[in-house]
């Protein structure tokens, strides 16, 4: 472990100098809330109303969360590295050192995401608390559980792009993979709880990944209780192993593949 | 005792091929057509513990690909490798721990960082306990003489004192053998002398084996005492240079500045090389003539100035690539 830490602090170092470029990232952060505000005030007309179970607050607080979640993760630029390697050959280099390229990129990854986690936690709660005041009924309680359940967020987000990252193995370009996956995420994971949908959509996503890498720690913070943080906990580690699995599978069947070119 | 034994290694590749144009670009979306291109062709070697050798060849010729295998980025399709006793394919972290590599042209270190951090970073990732990594850090910085910038960050280096770091980074695990590609590419005569003078001192004091790969001629004759050419995947050449210089070196190269014109013509073991009246240049095979044949044909009396080289290393290797070429 010691090295993987090595590796997450060493990319932290980096990162550290580029925290204005993250900081830019917000302005798209704050309209993004900024429009949704809007349209969850228009959707509510009446703010003591509840739809689904959850009031116009609750609402926008969702989205701020599951936005900071999606932009820590920076699934894109992950996806990208990871495709490059894989196309250029680089992936090589690192397959003579002692250390598994998956556990390679999520820790340095992790370091990144990390940094842009604490970053927009910051800018999202200022800005919720502005616009919004807090939660009403807020359990202090629930935030040692909300930030595990973020990690664990993150962590498998990471994990499922770094697979999806490494069909570069058999197909000339991962990203349009990636559009589809960010696209779900997106529409079913960032916007609307899942509670939101109908009958077999609420459960098909109830299995899927927007429930343990956007609702669940999000859910977890608006509207808390033990027993959706065990199920969602749960869900989250039986993900968290899966998507190692995967992950070590499609690494092992696609590094036979590699063809590097000769120097 | 054997550090690298290579038996019978074959690798190929399959490459995609398409027609020209759009209609070629659309027809291999729905019958795409490979071809095979045999990048190593059945090459056995092996390498004794502590030597320095050199593995030179071509572009395409093969090298990477090898050194690829042996280190365990590629898998072989055919043949045995074994590095240390160890096979890069079945156990390649294992060998992680035992292997060293440099590639010229691909940065290991992280840039942001200072030397000293990357050779923490290093110590980290292969498992040395704190204490040890420092000591290896002291003795490798007075090495290779890194006191200077061991605090600036890598970004900031030339690519001289880069290399050196790169080299350093490469031995914080003391590796038994150290895979060297292209390890001067780019640099400055000055800094290539430096380079090579340390990667000799490094072979001397840590007993290292190092497998060399080159373009330049400079690093395989200052160097190595063996010589491995490859061409189009096979093996042309597995000698000393001792013997190299030997076999070939019997060709020596007479420039002449005469008072006089002189009328020589080609003859067994005498090649005109350039004639251009007072100014010549010949090469002699010293096997059917003297040099001191060749200047009594000159007239000694007439010779104003007069300089006997070897033919440069340079000039034997390319002559080996093309006659396998033909």
């Amino acid at each position: 472990m010691r090295k993987y830490f090595y590796i997450f602090k060493s990319n932290l170092i980096a990162n550290l100098q580029y925290v204005s470029n993250i900081m830019i990232g917000f302005i798209t952060y704050f309209v993004i809330i900024f429009i949704f505000t809007n349209l969850w005030e228009y959707i509510y007309s009446n703010p003591d109303k509840l739809i689904n179970g959850y009031g116009l607050e609750q609402m926008i607080w969702y989205v701020i969360v599951t936005e900071i979640l999606w932009y820590a993760t920076g699934g894109r630029k992950l996806c990208n590295k990871i495709s490059n390697d894989v196309k250029s050959g680089n992936i090589a280099y690192n397959m003579n050192k002692p250390y598994s390229y998956i556990g390679y990129s999520l820790s340095s990854h992790m370091s990144e995401a990390i940094l842009r986690g604490v970053l927009y936690t910051i800018a999202g709660m200022v800005m919720g608390l502005v616009l919004l005041g807090p939660i009403k009924d807020f359990n202090l309680i629930s935030i040692p559980f909300v930030l595990i359940s973020s990690l664990l967020a993150v962590l498998i987000n990471i994990l499922l792009v770094i697979c999806i990252g490494l069909t570069a193995f058999w197909v000339e370009d991962s990203g349009p993979f990636y559009w589809i996956y960010s696209k779900v995420i997106l529409v079913f994971g960032t916007m609307f709880p899942i509670e939101y949908f109908p009958g077999i959509i609420k459960i098909i996503l109830n299995y899927s990944p927007v429930y343990v890498t956007t609702y669940g720690p999000a859910k977890l913070f608006i509207d808390f209780s033990f027993e959706s943080c065990l199920s969602i906990l749960v869900a989250q580690i039986i993900y968290l192993i899966l998507s190692v699995l995967l992950a070590s599978f499609i690494y092992r069947k696609g590094v036979r593949q590699l063809n590097v070119n000769g120097g | 005792m054997t550090a690298i034994k290579v038996e019978n290694l074959s690798k190929t590749f399959k490459v995609k091929v398409k027609d020209k144009g759009l209609k070629g670009s659309i027809k291999s979306i729905f019958k795409p057509k490979y071809k095979e291109i045999k990048a190593v062709k059945d090459i056995s070697f092996e390498v004794e513990k502590g030597e320095i050798i050199a593995f030179i060849g071509p572009n395409g010729a093969g090298k990477s690909t090898t050194i690829k295998m042996l280190t365990g980025i590629l898998f072989a399709d055919e043949g045995n490798v074994e590095v240390l006793g160890i096979s890069p394919n079945k156990e390649r972290k294992k060998l992680a721990y035992e292997i060293g590599t440099v590639f010229g042209q691909k940065e290991q270190l992280w840039m942001h960082l200072t030397p000293y951090d990357n050779f923490k970073f290093f110590g980290a990732i292969y498992d040395i306990p704190n204490s040890v990594a420092e000591k290896r850090i002291e003795n490798l910085k007075m090495l290779f003489e890194l006191e200077e910038f061991m605090d600036t960050p890598v970004r900031n280096l030339s690519l001289g004192q880069r290399i050196r770091c790169e080299i350093v980074a490469s031995l914080i695990h003391e590796p038994k053998v150290l895979f060297l590609d292209e390890p001067t590419i780019g640099l400055d005569p000055v800094v290539k002398e430096n380079i090579r003078a340390l990667i000799k001192r490094m072979n001397k004091e840590l007993k290292t084996t190092i497998f060399l790969t080159s373009h330049d001629v400079g690093d395989i004759e200052k160097l190595c005492k063996r010589v491995i050419i490859i061409n189009h995947g096979r093996i042309v050449l597995d000698d000393s240079m001792e013997h190299l210089k030997y076999n070939y070196l019997n060709k020596k190269i007479i420039e002449v500045k005469m008072k006089e014109k002189v009328n020589l013509e080609d003859e067994p073991g005498i090649t005109i090389l350039k004639d251009k009246g007072y100014n010549l240049k010949i090469e002699v095979d010293t096997k059917d003539k003297n040099v001191a044949d060749v200047i009594k044909l000159l007239d000694p009396d007439k010779i104003i100035d007069i300089n006997i080289s070897n033919i440069p290393l340079e000039n034997i290797i390319s002559d080996i690539y093309k006659n396998e070429e033909k």
